[in-house]
């Protein structure tokens, strides 16, 4: 084997790597900068530059609608999160703790139907269903639907992080006298809540972000921000949708920042192989 | 005798599988009692139903007396010390051996002396803040010990707990497992699939196959008066020899060899006579053997141990036998194809019938 072509190829494959890595970056991160950037122009236009300026961030706080939407976006988030953390953890505890029980099977199946199907598909479902049974449409039923797609979402997180739990910390918990509800909370919770705390970030962040069922379900005076912004560039794009991204942007990032900040505090410290 | 732990019948169905059939012991205050068996015996799944972790398809268990077979696990005055040791990953060492006092609502004061106690038991002295990702699996399995003897069970259940260590460490804590067991006076139920392990620590064995309790006794009756087959194969090494009772106490085996042996089947009887290779001896073709059974054969080979010779040896009768010599100074060595002659005392032949 001829040594120094070798080495020479590998270090042309570690540059080209480099120099992929960095196109990567640039190609998810040069929109985001230019986004932020413009949102602080001057300019009603965003082909051009109009000099710093804090007008766009002026006029999107006295936007009365596009405030609403955003009130309703952080209810919507909220409430649908809360409710589905609490329904998609019992299902991944049934599912991964009860071995066998009738309709597990079918129940196991449908429950990953809402990340499978296409949001349309799901948005219209729930709207038909809303009007069958002649639910006004409003903020609840915004509500609802946001429930009934992070419960699958919530679920398989949270039962990834049950199937790597040792079934027989449960059986110790009860061996040493715990009743099946101290179980739970003093093994069982403590050991899945970083995958409770991730499901229920990617809820928030789904349920925040939602744009398609969020449109067929809503009623009036019940637009989330993303619908709203959506609207918004249908008429005209101008730097206060830049403005309104770049506080979103903010608020995820505060968001992923403080669920790390939390599982770093969970987490056991690093564990050297003790002698 | 006090019996601490009593099994009556005991059966555990899984679908159509039987993993214990009709088990019925008696295990008695204060004693160390082994359940031995190959891996899927039922010895793990009788331990369990005795800990409520398995409830049984039928039977009854009762514990100092009281019928326990359905009575969930937080209901029993046993605590199990598992496989996987499992302890609470998210808990001090000191949390976990406090776990049981605390579901009990022991007051924080007494709790915390018998933690400590509990502790200096086991020799964990300063790893009380450590969490069990920082300990060694042999810290880790005293741990798992002090967190099920603070609660001072009546009953005490071991799920081949050395399982994961390494020789030497199991070794000692073999050693500081039976010491413990003598300070705390606690009746401990062992389940292992060693059997050195069962023999050196167990006031007695209970030896399982196939669902099945086989056979209960002491670690000598198990091994030189094994009950059928099975116990006397798993139980060290043996040599079987197929023979027929031909007259009282005298088995034939081959087509014209005549042993003395212990038995007392009826004439006529198809028995399998077990030999353990430690009790046969060997010697040359001239030698006199006296009031010993004497069969001759020829060395196939010689295996070096060590601390012994082993060899394999063909019988006269066609059988092959193993015989293994203590290492002593002066011993004579047999090569292979060497004619020699084999003897052991009718005492060390056992004829069994099934």
């Amino acid at each position: 084997m001829n040594v120094p072509t070798h080495a020479a190829a590998s270090r042309t494959t570690d540059r080209a790597l480099s120099v992929h890595g960095v196109a990567v970056f640039l190609f998810l991160y040069v929109p985001i900068l230019l986004l932020v950037v413009f949102s602080f122009s001057g300019a009603s236009n965003l082909s051009v530059w109009g000099g710093w300026s804090l007008r766009w961030y002026q006029k999107m706080f006295s936007n009365d609608p596009l405030l609403r939407s955003m009130r309703n976006s952080v209810v919507v988030a909220v409430v649908s999160t809360g409710i589905s953390t609490v329904l998609g953890t019992a299902a991944a505890l049934a599912l991964e703790r009860y071995r066998r029980w009738l309709g597990k099977r079918t129940f196991d199946a449908l429950l990953y139907l809402p990340v499978i199907i296409p949001d349309v598909t799901m948005g219209v479902m729930l709207l038909m269903w809303f009007t069958t049974i002649s639910w006004p449409l409003s903020l609840t039923t915004i509500i609802l639907s946001h429930i009934a797609f992070n419960i699958s979402f919530v679920a398989i997180v949270v039962r990834a992080r049950l199937a790597n739990l040792d079934p027989s910390l449960e059986e110790a918990a009860a061996d040493l006298y715990a009743d099946r509800w101290q179980a739970f909370r003093r093994v069982t919770l403590p050991l899945i809540m970083p995958g409770i705390v991730g499901g229920a970030l990617l809820a928030l962040t789904l349920s925040l972000d939602d744009v398609v069922i969020t449109s067929l379900v809503q009623g009036p005076g019940s637009t989330t921000l993303p619908v709203f912004v959506f609207g918004l560039i249908k008429r005209q794009v101008t730097p206060e949708i830049n403005a309104v991204s770049t506080v979103m942007l903010l608020a995820s990032m505060v968001l992923v920042f403080g669920s790390l900040a939390f599982q770093r505090d969970t987490k056991a410290e690093p564990s050297p192989e003790a002698p | 005798m006090t019996v601490a732990v009593g099994l009556h019948g005991v059966t555990k169905r899984f679908g159509d599988v039987a993993a214990v059939d009709s088990v019925d012991l008696e295990v008695a205050d204060g004693e160390f009692f082994s359940l031995l068996g190959p891996s899927g015996c039922g010895k793990t799944t009788t331990l369990r139903m005795i800990a409520g972790l398995e409830f049984p398809t039928e039977g009854s268990i009762r514990i100092f007396g009281e019928e326990v077979a359905l009575a969930p696990p937080n209901k029993r005055p046993v605590n199990t010390v598992f496989q996987s040791y499992a302890l609470f990953p998210h808990m001090t060492v000191a949390e976990n051996v406090g776990f049981g006092l605390a579901m009990c609502k022991v007051p924080d004061t007494e709790l915390r002396r018998r933690v400590a106690e509990a502790i200096e038991l086991v020799r964990l002295g300063g790893m009380e803040h450590r969490r069990p990702t920082q300990l060694s699996g042999g810290q880790q399995q005293r741990v798992a010990l002090a967190r099920a003897l603070v609660n001072r069970p009546k009953v005490l259940l071991l799920d081949e707990p050395l399982g994961a260590l390494d020789l030497k460490l199991r070794q000692a804590m073999q050693v500081e497992l039976k010491d413990i067991q003598r300070e705390v006076g606690i009746t401990f139920v062992y389940v292992t699939h060693d059997q050195e392990e069962a023999l050196t620590m167990s006031d007695r064995i209970g030896v399982m196959n196939e669902g099945r309790l086989l056979q209960v006794g002491t670690a000598e009756d198990i091994y030189e008066r094994p009950a059928n087959r099975f116990v006397a194969d798993f139980i060290g090494e043996t040599n079987f020899l197929e023979g027929v009772i031909v007259a009282e106490g005298h088995v034939e085996i081959g087509s014209s060899h005549r042993v003395r042996a212990q038995t007392n089947a009826p004439v006529g009887t198809a028995v399998t006579l077990m030999l353990r290779p430690e009790k046969i001896q060997i010697h040359r073709l001239e030698e006199v053997v006296d009031g010993r059974n004497r069969l001759e054969g020829t060395v196939q080979h010689r295996l070096y141990f060590g601390d012994s010779l082993f060899y394999q040896i063909e019988l006269a009768t066609g059988d092959m036998i193993d015989v293994r010599v203590e290492n002593v100074p002066s011993l004579p060595r047999w090569d292979a194809g060497q004619r020699i002659a084999v003897s052991f005392h009718h005492d060390a032949a056992d004829a069994l019938t099934e």
